[in-house]
């Protein structure tokens, strides 16, 4: 069921900086272990959690671009409307969580 | 010897993976495996150091390797909490086999409770040994009263003889036995022979090793009822003396129950060297007989002619207490049999696993189909044999021609109906989750038989697999097919929730 705008499900510490890493531009699974020094152990699950609970979504990159590259293709994560609006409130709740993981827009300033 | 060490971490490293995905279901294993390939392979790119340190990469890739064992198991949790609670058991293989452990529980507790089906399955684990007679007079008539002297035993058993190889002697009479300090009570006790027992085969309980090698003193051996009844079953009797006709007696065992089929009702057997008897007394003779002997009878009998040195004879009748009748095991197993060899005259013994592609479930799922069965017909055969008994004896008061084939007709008839129901059971098993398919569909027109395709689909209710009957068998179509659904199906059997 997706998270309504009056409803934002509140997310643990660890899935808020999963969260952020992703809107930070760390879209697949090992840059958001680099990212936030979390295990794979804990990474992957709490991103399976995360896109069941429609807050991120993912999709494969083009096996055109991976060949391109000789490597395998990889399979992205993205935020959702939902996704954004949950952020937005737990960085409320976490306020060090932006300057944690810095989003695109705030290292640019 | 670096390249091996590395070609060791990531052959260990895809078989991590491939361990951990046995946990995700099957449905999502494939791009969880694409996944994590792909991600090792990243992983380990950018973790190779430029200085060659290859160690230390294989070891951070496989820390990386080892996580996948948890998103695979949160996966699984995932997938166990959104299928709600368990699936209903109707029609599952597991009410099966559970609605047949509780025939049996119930046929074995009826047999348990029923005397006479004990009785007629202790007769059978304590058989008289084959060939022993008991010697009668003449007339024919029931022996009334012993009429045998003992001088008499002792000379046959002292001689040789072509017809016999054994003889045992025991007469009936009541006693006072005394335990301890306790008040004397009257005993039906049998006085014989030192070797009745042996020459019976009966095999005596808790018996010393001592008593076993032969008997220099009289020894008491207590009937089962009594030693219930007298002293609570208990085995720390045995060695007790007790006085039995005013003669101090060591307790020596304790005789099986039903396990005596010879005339009186004795609650204790007195042992006594052949010495210790009076020559004169008068008792019930017992013989056993030779192969040569055993040719000599006739239906049960044997009539036996003692010439005495006195150039006197003695006619006697020999009559076998043993009659060669089937036990209840042999004809048990004669109707297993027989339900065998009938079975393919009733139906096909085919278990109707064809396919209509090439596809096959895995192999734990075919081994888990044959353990359904090889379960299903080891239950069916103890049940059809406790069943068998109960229907056999719990009106007949002893073992009888009667009871002898109605074991045999149910027997036949819970083996043979049994083993058809097994195999019908099985073919309309999903191959895949051992439910039974439901909802029959009639496909297609009889009338059109040979122009197109007619007969009955049945669907699993997981959603796995469609069972195709043929309406006709035809040699195009001539058996059953299942057809495997994909998972473009699953949306017709998805929950509410997944809609």
């Amino acid at each position: 069921m997706a998270p309504s705008a009056n409803s934002e499900p509140k997310l643990s510490h660890t899935a808020a900086m999963i969260l952020q890493a992703i809107h930070a531009g760390y879209i697949y699974g090992f840059s958001v272990m680099e990212m936030t020094g979390l295990p794979s152990g804990t990474v992957y699950p709490a991103m399976r959690r995360l896109e069941r609970d429609d807050l991120i979504r993912s999709h494969w990159e083009k096996q055109s671009i991976a060949d391109a590259e000789q490597r395998p293709p990889r399979k992205y994560y993205r935020l959702t409307a939902a996704g954004k609006s949950t952020l937005d409130a737990s960085r409320k709740r976490y306020p060090l969580l932006e300057r944690l993981i810095p989003s695109e827009e705030a290292k640019s300033v | 010897m670096m390249r091996l060490v590395t070609l060791a971490f990531r052959a260990a490293d895809h078989a991590f993976l491939e361990a951990a995905s046995m946990l995700v279901p099957a449905r999502q294993r494939s791009e969880w495996q694409r996944e994590w390939l792909s991600e090792m392979w990243h992983v380990r790119r950018a973790c190779t150091q430029p200085s060659g340190d290859a160690g230390r990469t294989e070891c951070v890739v496989m820390a990386f390797c080892l996580g996948a064992f948890q998103d695979a198991w949160c996966l699984s949790r995932d997938a166990r909490h959104h299928q709600g609670p368990p699936a209903p058991m109707h029609g599952s293989a597991g009410q099966c086999l559970l609605w047949m452990a509780a025939v049996l529980v119930a046929g074995y507790a009826f047999a348990h409770w029923q005397p006479e089906v004990r009785m007629a399955r202790d007769a059978q684990r304590y058989p008289m040994r084959s060939g022993t007679i008991l010697l009668e007079n003449q007339s024919g008539e029931k022996q009334v009263s012993p009429t045998i002297p003992f001088q008499q035993f002792r000379v046959w058993s002292a001689g040789h003889h072509r017809y016999f190889d054994g003889f045992a002697f025991y007469r009936m009479g009541r006693q006072d036995v005394s335990a301890g300090a306790e008040a004397p009570s009257r005993w039906e006790v049998a006085e014989s022979s030192s070797n009745l027992f042996a020459l019976l085969g009966v095999p005596i309980r808790f018996v010393h090793a001592e008593d076993s090698a032969g008997i220099q003193a009289p020894i008491a051996i207590l009937s089962y009822r009594l030693w219930k009844n007298e002293f609570g079953g208990d085995p720390a009797i045995v060695g007790s003396m007790v006085s039995v006709g005013g003669r101090q007696t060591r307790i020596a065992g304790v005789a099986p129950e039903r396990a005596w089929k010879l005339p009186g009702r004795p609650d204790a057997w007195l042992l006594e060297p052949d010495a210790a008897i009076p020559a004169g007394v008068k008792g019930n003779v017992l013989a056993h007989l030779t192969r040569a002997g055993r040719a000599e009878m006739w239906a049960d009998r044997v009539h036996i002619t003692v010439y005495n040195p006195d150039d006197t004879e003695q006619d006697f009748l020999g009559v076998a207490f043993d009659e060669p009748t089937p036990t209840p095991s042999e004809i048990y197993r004669f109707a297993v049999l027989l339900g065998l060899l009938a079975l393919p005259a009733i139906t096909s013994v085919s278990l109707g696993q064809f396919s209509v592609s090439s596809h096959q479930p895995p192999w734990p799922k075919r081994i888990l189909r044959w353990a359904y069965l090889s379960a299903k017909l080891l239950l069916l055969l103890p049940i059809a044999n406790f069943a068998s008994l109960d229907v056999a004896y719990c009106h007949a008061s002893q073992h009888s021609s009667a009871s002898e084939y109605a074991q045999l007709s149910v027997c036949f008839l819970i083996c043979l109906f049994g083993f058809r129901w097994a195999l019908l059971d099985q073919r309309q098993r999903c191959p895949v989750c051992l439910r039974r398919v439901a909802h029959p569909a009639q496909v297609g027109l009889a009338s059109r038989t040979f122009l197109a395709w007619n007969g009955t689909e049945l669907m699993c209710t997981g959603g796995h697999t469609l069972l195709h009957v043929p309406g006709l068998p035809t040699s195009w179509f001539a058996t059953q097919r299942w057809l495997y659904l994909d998972a473009s199906w699953d949306f017709l059997f998805a929950g509410p929730e997944a809609g």
